[in-house]
């Protein structure tokens, strides 16, 4: 996969550190590390050489990262604080990019180093390297000095844009480098250019070429990443291969550039850009044009404005890869590369036969499509951004989805055909599937149940298979002092349902085994102010907050059914750069003692009518959600078939994957009231919390400030845009009258226009649409 | 100049991890001791000069790690460098698979680039599962030269080495030949040209 951060990380940090600097004969070597048993000489060896990357004056404070790289080209983060007060340096070793936290953890450390009292520091270090990490969103504290002092660590929420001032690493970057080369180097990325930073600051310098890979997201750089280059390893710059290195400047000085040939070099002192290239302006103009308006505007730099105006250009460029992709009854999704270009305007055609050629997108479309071949879904940033690019920049897509739908029509004449032909069969076989107990569907509830029964000890072994990706992020720390804490915070809720919940999140890592032990304190402080607020939530603060979340109505259904369909985000948002726009998180709740054994799925049970209240049925909208299915996952069949969960409120189906007209209303009709018999009642049980379908049938009419398909094996899918569009395709055709703006906004996306032409285009005011969803459930 | 080599060719060194080629490296460069650092830093050269017909020649050899991730090598990757080394184990089927698919891949995006392909670990015999037979006829299909090697035991791994050296320097000179007869008939566009690099770089 293409994602270089690892999965399953099992400590906060890997390797502590203390090192003393090299002198007139002797390198730079370790005093003293913790844990002792941390035994990879090859990284032991190397760290020292990035502590003391070259001689330096030790005059001020500094902080700055460094990147080891291993043999599976999986990233080790290394944190490195240099004091004038002290000889040594210290270093911290982690798989986590969590700069924010270790920068602060490395102050901590320096602290206790000196505590007269000796243990203050070993026991800080091995609480912290023994602590379950918190799941995202959640935060760890750790009491220090005997209570003086707490450190926190905030864990970074999937799907998390940096932000400025938050992301220290971005504001450094934006600080430093004017946005017009910030472009460049944006531009340089996308041709995979061996690209040097420099700096005379090691903080500024490993900050920027960190930010610049972050900027590239969902793209993540293939290619050599070394964020700072030691002296003695000034050879590297020879490499012939696309790299992205940052060079301090005293080592910069001993560089030849003669011998190293083309490259773009960044000054970041002195912001300026040297290049060989004109990359910048060989991208088409009217995304750098969009790119440089918006990051003109300095009002909206705050919050993700940077991130967010660079991930725009990038949904631009290569928004179009899913017109590419094939969907074949039987077969895994694959990805046309003709069909990439054609399918888009003349003019962004020469470019994007160049993106073929990089490594960085192909990655990212191999990446994808294993997401929907594994029956993954990702609705992350990328994709809610290019939905609501789609909806937002109608005018001026409307007429590529014009192009493109003048394509559809043509091939779907004969898609329509053979569609029909088969629309029965595949619709029995579909069934069929479900009353055998498919792979795909029973099974997955199956486990699901065991899971519940297995408890707490269970699930993250299980779902370690799942390869999230997340927004690149850093964390960022509320300032809260909480005294007599001693544990990392996780939450209480190490019941296998949420567990198994959290085991699908697409992020960065998992940190999913849930704890057992039973003195884990909780102290649940989510941040509210994040983009998509994925709720680690646990029951009975969730039960309390339904109340409240009723009588405020808030745009943010933090139930249990934590969908995340991309149009809802699209549609709830009032104002695309508030880092708030999806969730209003409810106020701090008040920590609850953890009654470990309610957390059960019994209670589950419990919650459900709340969530699905009776009154919501007879709500004016809920045209919507009675009639409308959703797609919420897909998996396969036993014979390998893909299928889709089809769910709406009452029912959850299995259909094979067919495209999307293949079938009829009065199949569907008639599998809706076998699977009624046979499957999941999502309206009753508790199950249905774990099976995403429920909450995915929710999804159209709630907004859900959480990440879908938490609660789902690898083989079901988080709502996955792809397929729940093209299904509603067929949700059009088959119950008019449920046909919604969101419908039509989707169908005009994928280049189907059943006659709504001029309603699709008007662009109602996004926070209407927000409103009309979240009434229903009041 | 005070160089001290007539040309400086950069190769490539690809394959799935595990099919030997930090051992090809060792066997074959003049710095064995200095170290590696591709578990480090995930990339690593070695250096070696060669004579080649009188000539000096320094080769530099370059790994990166973990590109068994890579569905498709592409030719980004292979932009700066004058040649390419394909390796697979003999003993491993999947690497000679992943091996054909990237150079398909070469093929179609890359033309220009040298390289050869290399089935290492020929040493025993009953763990051979990649025929020569199988592998000689794609080479030829791709019309590439095969060598099968063993590191451990010093087969071949030489000839290898100067074969693909050969064959970079020999597509260096004809180039330059090439580019001498532009220089006779038409000034500017060798202005251009040399100034592209009078390297053979791939793509």
């Amino acid at each position: 996969m293409s994602s270089r951060i690892r999965e399953n990380v099992k400590h906060l940090f890997e390797c502590f550190c203390e090192i003393a600097p090299p002198t007139e004969n002797k390198d730079a070597w370790i005093i003293q590390q913790y844990p002792e048993k941390y035994q990879d000489e090859e990284v032991l060896k190397a760290v020292p050489k990035f502590a003391y990357p070259y001689k330096f004056e030790n005059l001020v404070i500094q902080h700055y990262s460094f990147v080891l790289t291993d043999l599976e080209s999986k990233w080790t983060y290394g944190f490195c604080r240099h004091d004038p007060k002290s000889e040594t340096a210290i270093v911290v070793l982690s798989y986590l990019p969590w700069h924010h936290s270790f920068y602060k953890f490395l102050d901590i450390t320096a602290v206790l180093m000196h505590s007269t009292r000796t243990e203050d520091l070993s026991e800080f270090l091995s609480t912290l390297y023994n602590a379950r990490i918190a799941e995202p969103g959640r935060k760890m504290m750790v009491t220090v000095n005997q209570g003086q002092n707490v450190f926190e660590v905030d864990v970074p929420k999937p799907f998390q844009l940096p932000s400025i001032p938050k992301n220290r690493n971005l504001t450094e970057y934006y600080n430093a480098v004017e946005s017009q080369n910030m472009m460049i180097i944006f531009a340089s990325m996308l041709y995979e250019r061996r690209i040097i930073f420099t700096s005379n600051r090691l903080m500024r310098l490993s900050a920027c070429v960190q930010s610049a890979n972050d900027i590239i997201y969902p793209m993540i750089w293939q290619h050599i990443f070394i964020p700072l280059l030691p002296l003695s390893l000034v050879d590297y710059l020879l490499a012939p291969m696309p790299f992205l290195i940052g060079v301090p400047e005293e080592v910069m000085k001993k560089v030849s550039r003669s011998e190293i040939g083309d490259v773009v070099i960044l000054d970041a002192d002195k912001n300026t850009v040297e290049t060989p290239f004109d990359d910048l302006n060989n991208l088409p103009q009217d995304v750098i044009t969009t790119l440089r308006k918006q990051l003109r505007n300095k009002s909206s730099q705050l919050g993700d404005g940077v991130s967010r105006a660079f991930l725009q250009a990038l949904v631009q460029l290569i928004g179009g890869y899913r017109d590419a992709l094939k969907f074949q009854p039987g077969q895994r999704v694959t990805f046309d590369e003709d069909r990439f270009i054609e399918t888009r305007p003349v003019t962004v055609q020469p470019f994007l036969k160049e993106m073929l050629r990089l490594q960085i997108f192909q990655q990212f479309i191999e990446e994808r499509l294993t997401m929907l071949n594994t029956g993954r879904g990702f609705s992350d940033e990328f994709e809610f951004e290019l939905e609501r690019y789609s909806v937002k920049s109608g005018s001026k897509l409307k007429q590529q989805y014009k192009e493109w739908t003048t394509t559809m029509r043509k091939e779907g004449t004969a898609f329509f055909k053979s569609v029909k032909d088969k629309a029965n069969p595949a619709m029995k076989s579909a069934v069929k599937t479900v009353k055998d107990g498919g792979k795909g569907m029973k099974s997955a509830y199956k486990g699901l149940r065991s899971k519940l029964k297995e408890g707490h000890s269970s699930s993250s072994g299980v779902y370690s298979g799942t390869k999230p990706r997340s927004a690149p992020s850093s964390p960022t720390t509320k300032r809260k002092i909480i005294s007599d804490l001693m544990m990392p915070v996780n939450t209480y809720k190490k019941d296998a349902s949420l567990a198994i919940k959290n085991a699908n999140l697409q992020r960065s890592y998992s940190p999913l085994s849930p704890s057992d032990s039973q003195h884990d304190v909780v102290l649940d402080t989510p941040r509210s102010n994040s983009p998509i607020e994925i709720p680690r939530i646990d029951l009975m603060n969730e039960m309390q907050d339904l109340l409240k979340l009723k009588l405020e109505s808030p745009p943010v259904d933090r139930s249990l059914k934590p969908v995340r369909s991309l149009e809802n985000f699209a549609n709830c948002s009032p104002d695309r750069n508030s880092p708030d726009r999806w969730t209003k998180v409810p106020p701090l709740r008040p920590s609850l003692p953890p009654p470990l054994s309610r957390f059960t799925g019994d209670l589950l049970v419990d919650l459900t009518p709340p969530e699905l209240p009776p009154r919501r049925q007879s709500s004016q909208d809920d045209l919507l959600c009675n009639s409308k299915s959703l797609i919420v996952g897909s998996g396969q069949n036993e014979n390998g078939d893909p299928v889709f969960f089809l769910a709406n409120q009452n029912v959850v189906d299995v259909v094979k994957l067919t495209p999307p007209q293949q079938y009829s209303s009065t199949s569907k009709r008639k599998a809706n009231k076998k699977d009624e018999i046979n499957l999941i009642r999502l309206d009753s049980t508790s199950d249905l919390d774990d099976f995403d379908p429920l909450k995915s049938s929710s999804s159209t009419t709630t907004t859900s400030n959480s990440t879908p398909g938490d609660g789902q094996m690898p083989p079901m899918s988080v709502l996955n845009p792809l397929y729940s569009s093209s299904y509603e395709n067929h949700q059009v055709r088959r119950n008019f009258t449920s046909f919604t703006r969101q419908d039509q906004d989707l169908l005009q996306d994928y280049g189907l226009t059943f006659n709504f032409g001029e309603n699709v285009a008007t662009n109602t005011t996004t926070a209407n649409y927000s409103k009309s969803n979240w009434t229903k459930f009041d | 100049m005070a160089r001290d080599y007539d040309h400086l060719f950069k190769l490539l060194i690809i394959g799935d991890s595990g099919v030997g080629k930090s051992s090809l490296l060792l066997r074959f460069s003049d710095n064995t001791f200095t170290g590696s650092y591709i578990t480090t830093i995930g990339v690593d050269f070695k250096i070696k000069t060669v004579n080649i017909d009188g000539q000096k020649v320094k080769l530099q050899i370059w790994d990166t790690a973990g590109q068994e991730r890579f569905r498709t090598i592409t030719s980004t990757y292979y932009r700066g460098t004058h040649g390419v080394i394909i390796v697979y184990d003999v003993t491993n089927g999947d690497t000679f698979a992943n091996v054909k698919r990237w150079l398909h891949e070469i093929d179609q995006n890359c033309e220009v680039v040298n390289r050869v392909l290399v089935g290492n670990k020929n040493d025993t015999p009953d763990r051979k599962v990649v025929l020569t037979e199988d592998a000689q006829r794609f080479a030829d299909t791709m019309n590439i030269q095969l060598f099968e090697t063993s590191a451990k035991d010093n087969i071949n791994v030489e000839e290898m080495f100067m074969a693909i050296t050969r064959l970079v320097l020999r597509s260096k000179l004809e180039m330059k030949e090439r580019q001498n007869e532009h220089k006779d008939i038409v000034n500017l566009k060798d202005k251009k040209r040399s100034s592209n690099k009078n390297k053979t770089k791939c793509c």
